[in-house]
């Protein structure tokens, strides 16, 4: 494959126009532009060729966060805890809405990265305003979304834990931390010697953050060792977090209808879903929280967060490097 | 074993003379009921078994050699959306996470593959080769006439297949306990680290990476092995065991309630309550290459407590999280020279690649538990006057098991309720009478009489239990003799017939003793 022309938009999403299409681009290469120097082993597919012999691997996650299976308690605690937004650091977030009686009527799950939604703010207000008028509500007001001129990806009606949600708002999630990870992971580490290379050491050899995390160590890992044999990476276009799939086999609907059928892609496509939501339609008289997950009714978005796979992918660029291995930080 | 006893274990298999399987032909081979294996006609075969393995295969003369055959055959015979098409690859092996290297290149890593089918109440077919492309192949098929898997292997790269039994004769005499059920003890599928981060398979947590393999072993790039499921574990926990064990699990109660609601023997569900026929293995989430690093190391909640059934089924209050700090973790793992070996030259200080692996009560025995509630079987303040007894050990309770001693012959179900919760605790009570307020008996009718108010009585026994524990959780000496504890437990596995490989656990000093935890948080060693 020849050097790439652009970067396209998450999951190729239509809606920006040629030039913003391109400022998108460049918005992308600048997160590599400002790695490249210091990272010899990851490419910017826009600059550098991505030869025919290159090769992808899919790194994959649940979304619920793994800090909590040992942080909480019990299952209850684990689940109350993880809907609230400010748990949700695996590159998934979701929102859960309720009926007055709290049984769920619907919840959605997110993968669109907050640098998306700043460029379509500094290119196109109008639009913006539109993406929030469809993913939240009609309500939705310029005032809600900006400080002054600035839009602010963290405001109050994309960071509720009720309601509905436009994209990432966790700090750490954002397109920006997965490629400065995949940056930092191609070094190659020791202690003592001994190279490290399971994903816990060397999330806290490399200081690459939370270690019990289910994604960064997962993508560090897979990362360092092609990086280790020599190898150059960069991540798959159309760059973003996707969610790969969500399990429905062990959910049990009161009328046997299949869980599936009430799981619908709103922003993506086949293969490169961005946004999802789970919900039982009105007409068959029962809820979200009358299905069984497990045995147990789903009280919490978090048990469809158990089943839920989430996605990056990377290209493997055969190289020649001979890697300088570090020590461990600390 | 003298001369004369006949071997019953999963060796019998193995240890068949050479001709006596005959190929291209059914045998059964039941240990308890066949003396020796004997071919099944036609007519025997379709009749006993109705699994789509031997109906799509077998009772059609096909009769493949290896795993692989065995996938290829079912290719010929069924349509392209078959649900015995949509397959799952999974990997194991207690040496997965030791690269190959000139050091490591004698260690028996035992690595082997599960390959499942998809199907909507779990799969139908389930089987495990070391090597897709020879023999020695295991199955298990769903038989949806009799209910349960039937079991099949072959023996070497003979043709033959041998019916080794269904998921029912583990439950009966004479079959109970042997052949196959030695390891699969209640007739399911078997995977013993059911559980997140699932010590020993390749899944995100801990992949399974062409480096365990020589350079030259075909395995690297064999399709079974390049095709592995993306999530590995996950979904083999998801998709296939927890699924399949229900599955029979619904299925043996349905047997057992059919006879106008009246279960015979219902000391063999008992006994999966209070007792330990088998076990999962559990692990802290820190990998143990990390214990010295990294701050604190969660242990698994269900060394301490059987919190899947007293706390997700029954709704007694939940443990604390059971962590203990890295110093202290460390300093165990010198005093107790903890390395992890295969006892033939290779030897690595340090834990497994998940750090304090411990056995834990089996998914399986919960799945009865939960069944039994369901059923009317057990009422649920029954069932917790039964785990309470000596509820601060969930496995290996010589004081509990000893319940089993009053379990009535039979258990009536009406309109799904049942007395017999009532009559089993009435006898053990009458039995506490004369045998003290110290003896399991005792500590049952203590349970029992506190009446209604079970949960809050037992909460407050569980929370000043963790409270204590998180305590003793806090000094060396009462890690150590936590660290002690877990090892006897570790002891115990080691005795099963689950225990295949020396990788399974890291091997410590400790000496061999029976340790047994007190509600105060103290270990008890005889």
């Amino acid at each position: 494959m020849p050097v790439l022309p652009r970067f396209d938009t998450p999951a190729s999403l239509p809606e920006l126009g040629e030039e913003d299409r391109a400022s998108w681009s460049l918005t992308v290469a600048g997160i590599f532009a400002g790695l490249t120097p210091s990272f010899p082993q990851i490419y910017d597919p826009t600059v550098a060729d991505t030869p025919v012999d290159a090769s992808t691997v899919d790194v994959l996650w649940t979304a619920f966060p793994a800090r909590l299976l040992r942080e909480a308690s019990s299952q209850t605690e684990r689940w109350e805890r993880a809907d609230d937004r400010k748990e949700q650091d695996e590159y998934c977030e979701w929102v859960v809405e309720r009926r007055p009686d709290n049984k769920i009527t619907r919840v959605i799950f997110t993968t669109e990265v907050p640098e998306y939604f700043e460029q379509v703010a500094a290119s196109n207000e109008e639009l913006l305003l539109e993406l929030y008028h469809s993913m939240i509500g009609p309500d939705v007001q310029r005032g809600d979304l900006f400080e002054g001129a600035t839009y602010n990806p963290s405001n109050e009606r994309n960071t509720t834990t009720a309601g509905r949600i436009a994209h990432l708002a966790h700090p750490n999630n954002t397109l920006g931390a997965a490629v400065d990870l995949v940056a930092n992971a191609t070094v190659p580490r020791e202690r003592n010697g001994v190279a490290i290379t399971t994903k816990q050491a060397l999330a806290n050899c490399a200081g690459l953050g939370d270690a019990f995390r289910n994604s960064d160590p997962q993508i560090a890992a897979v990362v360092n060792g092609a990086a280790r044999a020599g190898n150059e990476l960069t991540l798959q276009d159309p760059l973003g977090l996707y969610i790969d799939n969500i399990r429905t086999s062990d959910l049990t609907t009161p009328d046997d209808t299949p869980a599936a059928s009430f799981w619908t892609v709103e922003r993506g496509k086949p293969g490169h879903i961005l946004r999802a939501r789970f919900e039982v339609p009105e007409d068959r008289g029962y809820t979200v929280s009358d299905i069984q997950a497990d045995g147990r009714p789903i009280e919490f978005g978090a048990q469809l967060a158990d089943r839920l796979t989430i996605r990056i992918t990377a290209v493997v660029k055969p190289a020649g490097h001979t890697p300088e291995v570090k020590q461990c930080d600390g | 074993m003298t001369q004369t006893e006949p071997d019953v274990t999963c060796m019998a298999f193995r240890n068949l003379p050479p001709g006596e399987l005959e190929p291209d032909k059914i045998h059964r081979f039941v240990l308890g009921e066949d003396a020796e294996p004997r071919v099944l006609d036609a007519a025997a075969a379709a009749a006993e078994l109705a699994d789509p393995f031997a109906t799509l295969l077998l009772l059609q003369g096909t009769f493949p050699r290896t795993a692989g055959e065995v996938l290829t055959s079912l290719d010929n015979v069924v349509k392209e959306d078959s649900p015995l098409r949509a397959r799952m690859f999974f990997l194991l092996g207690e040496g997965s996470q030791i690269p190959f290297t000139p050091e490591t290149a004698s260690v028996n890593r035992n690595l082997r593959f599960v390959v499942a089918t998809v199907g909507d109440r779990g799969p139908d077919l389930l089987l495990s080769s070391f090597t897709p492309d020879e023999g020695d192949v295991e199955l298990m098929a769903w038989d949806e006439v009799t209910g349960g898997f039937n079991y099949y292997r072959t023996v070497g790269g003979n043709s033959a297949w041998v019916f080794a039994g269904n998921s029912r004769h583990a439950l009966q005499e004479p079959t109970e306990g042997k052949g196959p059920f030695e390891s699969h003890p209640s007739g399911n599928f078997l995977m013993k680290e059911l559980r997140a981060p699932w010590l020993h398979w390749h899944s995100p947590d801990a992949p399974i990476t062409p480096s365990v393999f020589a350079e030259n072993n075909p395995l690297r790039n064999h399709p079974w092995f390049l095709q592995l499921d993306r999530l590995g574990a996950v979904n083999c926990e998801a998709k296939a065991a927890r699924p399949s064990i229900v599955r029979w699990t619904e299925a043996r109660f349905d047997a057992a309630l059919a006879n106008a609601g009246t279960i015979e023997r219902p000391a063999r569900i008992i006994h999966q309550i209070v007792d330990t026929p088998t076990v999962n293995l559990i692990t802290s989430h820190t990998e143990g290459a990390t214990v010295e690093t990294t701050g604190t190391i969660d242990l698994p909640q269900t060394f301490f407590i059987d919190s899947e059934a007293l706390t997700e089924r029954l709704g007694l209050p939940a443990p604390p999280t059971f962590t203990v700090s890295s110093n202290l973790y460390a300093q165990s793992l010198r005093t107790f020279g903890v390395t992890l070996t295969d006892g033939n030259g290779f030897a690595r200080p340090g834990d497994t690649h998940f750090a304090f692996a411990i056995p834990e009560r089996a998914f399986e025995d919960q799945a009865v538990l939960n069944e039994a509630i369901k059923r009317g079987v057990l009422t649920e303040r029954f069932a917790a006057c039964l785990l309470m007894t000596d509820f601060p050990n969930p496995v290996f309770s010589t004081r509990r098991a000893q319940l089993l001693r009053h379990v009535p012959a039979s258990a009536s179900i009406v309109n799904g309720a049942s007395s017999f919760s009532e009559d089993m605790a009435n006898t053990i009570v009458a039995a506490a009478e004369g045998a003290g307020a110290e003896s399991p008996e005792g500590e049952f009718a203590a349970r029992w009489g506190v009446g209604d108010a079970w949960k809050e009585q037992f909460g407050r026994l569980l929370n000043d239990y963790y409270a204590a524990v998180t305590s003793h959780l806090g000094s060396q000496e009462g890690f150590d003799a936590y660290f002690r504890l877990a090892e006897s437990r570790r002891e115990r596995v080691r005795q099963m017939p689950i225990f295949e490989s020396p990788l399974l656990f890291a091997e410590t000093n400790i000496d061999p003793a029976v340790r047994v935890m007190r509600s105060d948080g103290t270990v008890q060693e005889d």
